[in-house]
């Protein structure tokens, strides 16, 4: 069963034309890879998916929804975007991760704590000043402020981009664990292909705008992809 | 004491006599080769006209029978230069004047009404013009300074605004801080003003009114209201601004506005 279905999706900023007629469905409990070169419009389609940005046609469902009937604020909640750059807010590393739960008017430190041990950071670095984490710290803090809302589809924007490559197994690990376990919906954005072949259960390849191919990952024709 | 001890006769030649600072200024600058002479005395030149203009305007509006139509006249002019100044500041923003002209409006008009109903203004034109323009002007100073940072505030603070989005924060939560930056930056120049009233200077009015031959106790009394009408009124165009800046940064959609 498909969990996103984007029909016919068209947005431009100006005159630009930046996602030009998109179709694309992705199953309940899969994990998405979303490959191509940058400026394809790969992060532009995402924040489509969340309602960050309104397209101009075509339409968006969510489990079965259109986005544009939804409350935006609920949709967010549902179909968490993590952006490339991981951003902290003011505060300790638990203060980040709460802040989501706050905004909902629930004071759960405990499901924090589960979230922030899960997404591999340990008890010592809690109560730390979020901003003076190291890069892959803070992808780690923002995987785990996108869990603590027990979302089911999760937006990945190149959740390994900045971390230093050594580690860069270790962090595609424990988010595959992550959203496995727990049934999550992924669209993992990368430009990197070897990536996308390593996460990905299916792949699909975007180009100027448009998603071009789409395939299961062992039987993915990689020609004129790039 | 009665105030200043000769006629406009001799205050005009006083006038001219003091004028020699400026033949020394400017003097002094083209000596130096600073190169701004010409911008100064067209400075002097234009605001001596205004100021002079007002006082003409000033002494027919004080004797004329329908004073208090006129002054509406003015107040109305004041709200109107006010709003589409401060919108200037406002860059990018679709009809920037529909978020300045309320909010200077709310401070001053809330600021005048407690003036009219504590007695502190007299309805008479000699209180009404000076303490209405000082309103205005600086509702539109505090005005200006709001929108201008707050949307300095949010260009450079997209990135974490749109994170907030993304965890499902409500844009209002998304932005306090924002907004807070905005009504701190633009209320804390007066209020280190205030912290420094009678140490560094003497303001503006006390100056005035004690050169006038009031008493400084009074004088002090009724800088103080100045200060209550500064601060008062410029808190809540601040956090009008904020607020109405807020409708329009975000679209029904939770979403940045595209103009930003």
């Amino acid at each position: 069963m498909n969990y996103i279905i984007l029909e016919g999706v068209r947005k431009s900023f100006g005159k630009k034309e930046v996602i030009r007629g998109v179709n694309l469905e992705v199953k309940g409990g899969e994990v998405l890879s979303l490959v191509g070169p940058s400026g394809s419009g790969k992060s532009t389609l995402l924040k489509c998916i969340n309602r960050l940005i309104e397209i101009d046609s075509g339409r968006i469902l969510v489990g079965g929804r259109n986005i544009k009937e939804m409350d935006p604020v609920e949709l967010r909640r549902e179909v968490v975007l993590v952006p490339q750059n991981s951003v902290t807010f003011p505060g300790s590393v638990l203060d980040n991760v709460m802040m989501p739960l706050r905004a909902q008017g629930v004071e759960d430190r405990r499901r924090a704590e589960k979230a922030l041990l899960e997404a591999g950071l340990s008890r010592e670095l809690f109560s730390r000043n979020a901003e003076k984490l190291s890069g892959g710290e803070k992808k780690r803090v923002a995987l785990a402020r996108a869990l603590v809302l027990r979302p089911k589809a999760l937006l990945l924007d190149e959740p390994t981009a900045g971390v230093d490559p050594k580690r860069v197994g270790i962090i595609e690990e424990s988010i595959l664990d992550m959203v496995r376990g727990r049934g999550i919906t992924v669209i993992w954005v990368t430009h990197d292909v070897s990536q996308a072949l390593r996460v990905g259960d299916r792949i699909a390849s975007m180009k100027k705008g448009k998603v071009i191919k789409v395939g299961e990952r062992d039987r993915f024709q990689w020609e004129g992809v790039y | 004491m009665s105030g200043i001890p000769y006629t406009a006769e001799e205050a005009l030649l006083r006038m001219a006599l003091v004028a020699i600072l400026i033949v020394i200024a400017a003097l002094l600058l083209r000596l130096r080769r600073v190169g701004i002479e010409k911008e100064y005395l067209y400075a002097l030149l234009k605001g001596g006209a205004q100021i002079f203009a007002l006082a003409i305007f000033l002494t027919y509006l004080f004797s004329s029978p329908i004073w208090y139509l006129l002054i509406w006249i003015l107040l109305l002019a004041m709200i109107i230069v006010g709003g589409r100044t401060s919108a200037r500041r406002a860059s990018g923003l679709p009809r920037a004047e529909s978020v300045t002209t309320p909010s200077i409006l709310a401070g001053a008009v809330t600021v005048i009404t407690i003036l009219v109903l504590s007695g502190a203004m007299p309805l008479t034109p000699q209180f009404i013009i000076p303490l209405s323009g000082m309103v205005f002007g600086n509702s539109m100073t505090i005005c200006s300074l709001t929108v201008e940072r707050f949307l300095r505030e949010v260009r450079l603070g997209r990135e974490r605004i749109e994170a907030a989005l993304c965890l499902g924060i409500p844009s209002a939560m998304a932005m306090e801080e924002f907004g807070k930056e905005a009504v701190k930056a633009a209320i804390i120049p007066t209020l280190d003003r205030l912290k420094t009233l009678g140490l560094i200077f003497i303001p503006g009015a006390m100056t005035g009114l004690i050169m006038a031959g009031t008493d400084p106790i009074v004088a002090a009394e009724y800088q103080m209201i100045v200060y209550f009408m500064i601060t008062g009124g410029g808190v809540i165009t601040s956090l009008t601004a904020v607020y109405l800046m807020r409708k329009r940064v975000f679209t029904e959609a939770e979403q940045l506005a595209e103009w930003l």
